[in-house]
C-alpha cells in the first residue's frame, strides 16, 4: 500500500511506557495521503495522543517505523527532529497551549522565528493569518484576553505559520462550547480544501464525522479491527 | 481518620516527591556543612591561642636549667612550688648548629622527650610520627613551615662524627618550647663544651595571666634551686603576644567570609524551600477541595519538607565537618596553633538553625496556602501571577536577539522574588570570588613589602659553621664577606645592616632601629606616606612609631644612640607590621650604630636570572667552612602563602554554594516552566536553543548581580585590608589597595556570569533533553 503521496506512515508501532504495564500503542500501523483528513477516535487510554505524539516527533516508539513528509523520523537525533517538527508539522492541542506571557503575534511568531524564517517574511505570514483567522484586532493582545474560541484561531495560526505539510489536532474543540468548537471545525475543513493534510484526534464522534474523510479507530492501543489500520479506506 | 493520618496520606511519602525531595535535601545539605564551616571559622578566629594554650596544656613558663648545678633531687623539688599546678620534664635540652641540603639551616634547640604528651605542653603532630629510636627528630611546626617533608635529614655541625637527624615528624608546641625532639638519649651525644646539655622544666601556675605574676612564679621556681642554675626562661605572655599578631592580623577575612557563606545559605534555603511550597499550590488546592482544613494544609507542607530537610542537616553536618578538617588544617598553620576542631555547638547550631529557617520558609507561603480557597489555590499553582513579566516579553520581542535568548531573558520578571533571590546569591558568590582575588593581591603585596622578596633575595646571617669570638664577627671576618659579595657576578646591590636600641626624645622605652650602611633605597620597603630616606639627617620610621611618639612625617625628632644625640627629620612612614616602634636610616645619621657586635645581617639583591642557590653556594664557598656567617635565601613569608591558601579554599567553597544556589533556582523554574518548555519543544524549539534560553534566565540578573558584586568586593577589600593592617598595627600604602584596575574588575565581574552559567547549566541540559511529550504530560 505504499504510496509517493503518503504524508504518514507508520508501520507495526509500538510504545510502551511502563515495562509491566500494557503497551499504549501495540503494532500499529497507518498511512495518510497528502491532502487527506483522518479523524482518529477511542476511548480514553486508546492510544490516541500516544499515536498524534510519534507522528508529530514529540515521542519516539519502541519498535516500528515512522515516516512523515516521506523522511524516518524516529531515527532522527533531537536537534533534526526539532528542526523537522518546525518546518513540517503544525500542532493544535485541546487547552490550546499558548505561551500566557506573550502576546497574539508573538505566540504565533515563534515557530517561524525558531525555524529561523526571515524577521519580514514571518511577520508578513503572522499578520496574514491571523486576519484569516478574524484576529486582526488582537495582534497585541495577551491570550488571557480572548475567548476559547479566539485562543484555539491563534493556536491554528500558530500551527499554520510554518506552513507545514501536516496539520495535527488534539481535541481541538474538546476545550471549547458548541459555536465555537463548530467555528473551528469550519476553519479547519477550510484547510482541508487548501490542500492541507491534517490527523485529527477526538472523542466526538459527530466533530469525525463531519469533517474527516476517513476514521481510525484505536482500542487498547490497536485498530478496532484487529487489522492495522492502514486498510481503512477513505 | 485521625487529623494527623489525614495530613500523612495528604503528604505522601518522600518517594512519591523524589526530585523535590532530592533537590531540599541537597540544598540543605551544602547550606548546613555551609554553616558548619562558617561557625567553625568564627570559632577558630576567636581567641585561637588561648583555646589552643587550654586544650594544648601550654606551659606557662619554660626554664632552662643547668643540670649539674641544679641536681635531680632540687628539680624535683620544684614541682611543688607555691602556686604550681603541673610540671612536665626535666627534659634534656642543647643547642646545636645545623645544615639542611647541604646548606647552614642555623641554630637548633633541640629537647629530648620520650612522647608528646604529659600534662604540660602536650604536642600536637602535625604530620609524621613520634621519634622510635636513635637518628630521628620531630621538627615544630608544620611542613609547609619549614619548607620540607619527612624523610629531609639535618647534619649536626660541630658535634664529633656530624651526626645525622632524618624528619620523622612535624609537631606544635603551643608555646614553642622547642625547634624539635629528639629521643632522650640522643641529647647527651649532641652537646659539646661550648653548647653543653641543659634541662628543661616545664610548669603550670594557678597565677600565671600577668607579667607580674609569671615573673613571681618564675621567681618561685628559681629560689628553689641553687643560684645562677636557671640560665633561661620564657613565658607564655611572650609567646601569645607573638602567636597573636600573624593569627589576629587573618580574622577579618576569615570572619568575612564565614558571614557570606552564612548568608549565602540563609538566602538558598530560604528560595528553595519557599519556592518548593509555592510549586506545591496547585496540590494544596487539590486538597483543600477535598476537605483538608487551613491548618492541616499547613501541616502537611511542613511534613513534606521536613524529612528531605532532617536528612539534607544530617548530611551536611558530617559534610561540614569532612570539610571542616583542610580549612582548620591551614587556619591552625596560620594561627600558630597545633589543632583546631569543629566546636560542638556548630554542629548542634548549624543543623537546628537551618531546620527553623527552613520551617519559616515554608510556613510563610503554607499559611497563605492554608488561606487561600480551593479554586484560588490551584490558579496560583498552575502559573507565575498573570501580568508579570509581559512588558519585559515585548521589549524582548523587539529586540533583535535570537528568540530563545529573548524569551530567556524577559523570564526572570515573571518571578521577581525568586529572582531577587537568585540575584543576591549570585551578587554574594561573585562578590566572595572577586574579593579572594583582591585580598590574594593585596596580600601579595603585603608580603612582598614586608619579605623585601621581591628585591633581597639573599641574606647573609651569622649562621655558618665558623664561630665567632665572644659570638662577635671580627674586622676580618665581616671584610671578608664584603669582599666574597662583590666578587660574585650575580650580586647587584649589597648593603650591611645594623640593629640596636635607641632612645627618642618623648617615647617611653628605647626604640628599635635598623641602620644601613650603605644606599638601601633599594630593598624597597613600602612607603605609606613620604618617601624613603635620601641624605644623612632623615630617616624612616614605621606606623607604631608614629602613633607613640605622636609625630608625623616631615617631623623632627631627637635620637640617643647611646654614642651622640641628633636630631632627625622623619622622611617617610614605612610598612613594618609591629606594635614595636621601629627607625630606619643610614649608619651615617646615627653615629655609633655601625659597630661589628650591632652587624645583624648583609641583605644582597641579585641580578636578574641569577639562580639563589646557585648564589648562595658561591658565597658559602667563598667563605669556606671557619666563617661565622652564612648566605642563605632571604626568608618567605609563610603567612602569607598559608593566608592565600586559605582564602582561596574559602572562595572555592562560597562560590560553589552561590553556585548550588543558582543550579536550584533554575531547577525550580524548569520544574515550573516544563509545560511551556514541552509547548515551545513541539513548536520546534532545538535543544541548543532550550539550552540557550534557560540559561539566558539567569544571565539577566547574574549581569545585575555582577554589577553590584564588583564594587562591593572592592569596598570589602578596602575594608578587610584596613582591618587587618589595624589589627597588624601598621597603616598600608595606598598601592595595596590599588588591586582593581577598572579593565581588571570588569574582567573579574565577568565571573559572577560565568559563577551562574556553571551552575544553569545542569538543569538547562536536562530541559534541552527532555522528550517534549513527557514534559507536556508533566504539568
Amino acid at each position: 500500500m505504499s504510496n509517493q503521496d503518503d504524508v504518514i506512515r507508520l508501520d507495526a508501532v509500538t510504545r510502551t511506557y511502563q515495562a509491566d504495564e500494557p503497551a499504549a500503542l501495540d503494532g500499529v500501523s497507518l498511512t495518510v495521503a497528502a491532502g487527506e483528513v483522518v479523524a482518529v477516535m477511542g476511548p480514553s487510554g486508546s492510544g490516541k495522543s500516544t499515536l498524534l505524539n510519534l507522528i508529530a516527533g514529540l515521542d519516539r516508539p519502541d519498535a516500528g517505523t515512522v515516516a512523515v513528509a516521506g523522511q524516518r523520523i524516529d531515527t532522527l537525533r533531537e536537534t533534526a527532529l526539532a528542526r523537522f517538527r518546525a518546518r513540517h508539522v503544525g500542532i493544535i492541542f485541546q487547552f490550546f497551549n499558548l505561551l500566557d506571557d506573550l502576546t497574539v503575534v508573538d505566540n504565533v511568531l515563534l515557530p517561524a522565528q525558531l525555524a529561523g524564517a526571515s524577521r519580514r517574511q514571518a511577520r508578513a505570514r503572522a499578520a496574514d493569518l491571523l486576519d484569516r483567522m478574524g484576529l486582526g484586532r488582537h495582534y497585541q493582545a495577551y491570550p488571557a484576553r480572548l475567548s476559547g474560541g479566539q485562543r484555539q484561531r491563534v493556536a491554528i495560526a500558530r500551527a499554520l505559520v510554518n506552513s507545514p505539510a501536516l496539520l495535527l489536532a488534539d481535541e481541538p474543540t474538546g476545550a471549547l462550547d458548541t459555536a465555537s468548537g463548530q467555528e473551528i471545525g469550519r476553519l479547519l475543513r477550510e484547510l482541508n480544501e487548501g490542500g492541507q493534510t491534517l490527523v485529527l484526534v477526538t472523542h466526538d464522534p459527530a466533530l469525525a464525522a463531519q469533517y474527516a474523510a476517513r476514521v481510525v479507530r484505536l482500542v487498547d492501543g490497536r485498530a478496532a479491527d484487529g487489522r492495522v489500520a492502514a486498510g481503512v479506506s477513505s | 481518620m485521625s487529623a494527623y493520618g489525614a495530613v500523612r496520606t495528604a503528604a505522601g511519602g518522600m518517594l512519591r516527591h523524589k526530585v523535590q525531595a532530592i533537590v531540599i535535601a541537597a540544598v540543605l545539605l551544602t547550606a548546613t556543612a555551609s554553616a558548619t564551616l562558617g561557625f567553625t571559622l568564627l570559632a577558630a578566629s576567636n581567641a585561637p591561642f588561648q583555646h589552643a594554650f587550654a586544650a594544648q596544656r601550654g606551659a606557662d613558663v619554660a626554664l632552662t636549667v643547668n643540670a649539674a648545678q641544679a641536681g635531680t633531687a632540687r628539680l624535683d623539688a620544684t614541682r611543688s612550688v607555691r602556686g604550681a599546678v603541673a610540671s612536665a620534664g626535666p627534659f634534656p635540652e642543647v643547642t646545636v648548629q645545623a645544615e639542611q641540603g647541604g646548606q647552614p639551616w642555623g641554630q637548633l634547640t633541640l629537647v629530648g622527650r620520650p612522647s608528646p604528651s604529659g600534662p604540660v605542653d602536650d604536642l600536637v603532630l602535625n604530620a609524621g610520627h613520634w621519634i622510635t629510636g636513635p637518628g630521628q627528630i620531630v621538627l615544630s611546626g608544620t611542613p609547609a613551615d619549614q619548607g620540607l617533608q619527612t624523610g629531609a635529614r639535618f647534619t649536626v655541625t660541630g658535634v664529633p662524627g656530624n651526626p645525622v637527624l632524618e624528619v620523622v615528624g612535624f609537631a606544635n608546641s603551643i608555646t614553642d618550647t622547642a625547634d624539635g625532639w629528639v629521643a632522650p638519649a640522643e641529647i647527651a651525644m649532641l652537646g659539646t663544651p661550648k653548647s653543653p646539655v641543659s634541662e628543661q622544666m616545664l610548669y603550670r601556675f594557678s597565677q600565671a595571666s600577668t607579667d607580674t605574676q609569671v615573673r613571681d612564679d618564675i621567681t618561685s621556681v628559681s629560689a628553689a634551686l641553687p643560684r645562677g642554675a636557671v640560665v633561661g626562661s620564657d613565658s607564655w605572655l611572650s609567646q601569645e603576644a607573638q602567636a597573636t599578631g600573624p593569627g589576629a592580623v587573618m580574622e577579618p577575612f576569615v570572619v568575612a567570609f564565614a558571614l557570606i557563606g552564612l548568608v549565602l545559605a540563609v538566602l538558598i534555603v530560604g528560595n528553595v524551600i519557599s519556592g518548593a511550597v509555592i510549586a506545591g499550590y496547585h496540590r494544596i488546592g487539590v486538597l483543600k477541595s477535598v476537605g483538608l482544613t487551613p491548618a492541616q494544609v499547613v501541616a502537611t507542607y511542613l511534613r513534606r519538607v521536613g524529612w528531605p530537610t532532617l536528612i539534607g542537616c544530617a548530611a551536611g553536618v558530617a559534610a561540614g565537618n569532612a570539610l571542616a578538617i583542610p580549612v582548620l588544617k591551614q587556619s591552625s598553620a596560620a594561627y600558630g596553633v597545633g589543632s583546631q576542631h569543629v566546636p560542638w555547638w556548630a554542629s548542634v547550631a548549624a543543623p537546628l538553625g537551618l531546620l527553623a529557617l527552613t520551617m519559616l520558609a515554608a510556613l510563610g507561603p503554607a499559611l497563605r496556602a492554608g488561606r487561600l480557597s480551593a479554586t484560588q489555590a490551584i490558579a496560583a499553582g498552575r502559573a507565575p501571577r498573570a501580568g508579570r513579566g509581559y512588558a519585559a516579553h515585548r521589549l524582548a520581542a523587539r529586540l533583535r536577539l535570537p528568540r530563545p535568548v529573548g524569551i530567556g531573558l524577559a523570564a526572570p520578571f515573571a518571578r521577581p522574588a525568586r529572582t531577587a533571590v537568585t540575584l543576591a546569591a549570585i551578587a554574594f558568590g561573585t562578590t566572595a570570588l572577586i574579593f579572594a582575588v583582591g585580598l590574594h593581591s593585596s596580600l601579595s603585596r603585603a608580603a612582598a613589602s614586608q619579605t623585601l622578596s621581591a628585591t633581597v633575595q639573599v641574606q647573609v646571617h651569622p649562621g655558618g659553621p665558623g664561630n665567632a669570638p665572644n659570638g662577635v664577627p671580627t674586622a676580618a671576618q665581616d671584610a671578608a664577606v664584603t669582599a666574597a659579595l662583590r666578587a660574585q657576578p650575580g650580586t647587584l646591590h649589597q648593603v650591611a645592616v645594623y640593629n640596636d636600641e635607641v632612645k627618642v626624645a618623648g617615647m617611653p622605652g628605647t626604640v628599635n632601629t635598623w641602620a644601613f650602611g650603605g644606599d638601601a633605597s633599594w630593598t624597597g620597603y613600602g612607603i605609606i606616606a613620604g618617601r624613603w630616606y635620601d641624605a644623612p639627617g632623615e630617616v624612616d620610621v614605621n606606623t607604631a612609631f608614629l602613633s607613640v611618639s605622636g609625630l608625623a612625617v616631615g617631623d623632627t625628632a631627637t635620637v640617643d644612640t647611646g654614642t651622640a644625640v641628633v636630631t632627625v627629620r622623619i622622611a617617610g612612614e614605612v610598612f613594618v607590621p609591629s606594635h614595636e616602634p621601629r627607625l630606619y636610616a643610614s649608619t651615617q645619621t646615627l653615629p655609633g650604630l655601625a659597630t661589628l657586635p650591632n652587624l645583624m645581617q648583609y641583605d644582597v639583591g641579585l641580578r636578574p636570572g641569577t639562580s639563589v642557590s646557585g648564589y648562595t653556594a658561591s658565597v658559602n664557598s667563598a667563605l669556606g667552612a671557619n666563617s661565622p656567617w652564612a648566605a642563605m635565601q632571604a626568608n618567605s613569608a609563610k603567612f602569607y602563602s598559608i593566608a592565600a591558601d586559605l582564602i582561596g579554599m574559602l572562595a572555592l567553597m562560597v562560590a560553589v554554594a552561590a553556585g548550588l544556589g543558582v543550579l536550584n533556582t533554575v531547577l525550580m523554574t524548569t520544574r515550573d516552566r516544563v509545560h511551556d518548555l514541552g509547548v515551545f519543544k513541539a513548536l520546534g524549539m532545538r535543544p541548543a536553543q532550550v539550552l540557550d534560553m534557560v540559561v539566558c534566565w539567569i544571565v539577566g540578573p547574574a549581569v545585575l548581580a555582577a554589577a553590584i558584586a564588583a564594587p562591593a568586593a572592592a569596598l570589602l577589600n578596602d575594608a578587610t585590608v584596613h582591618a587587618m593592617a589595624g589589627t597588624a598595627h601598621t597603616a598600608i600604602p595606598a598601592s595595596f589597595l590599588q588591586v582593581f584596575p577598572p579593565g581588571w574588575l570588569a574582567v573579574l565581574s565577568l565571573t559572577g556570569i560565568v559563577l551562574a552559567v556553571a551552575g544553569a547549566l545542569l538543569p538547562a541540559s536536562w530541559a534541552a533533553r527532555a522528550r517534549p511529550a513527557v514534559a507536556l504530560r508533566a504539568e
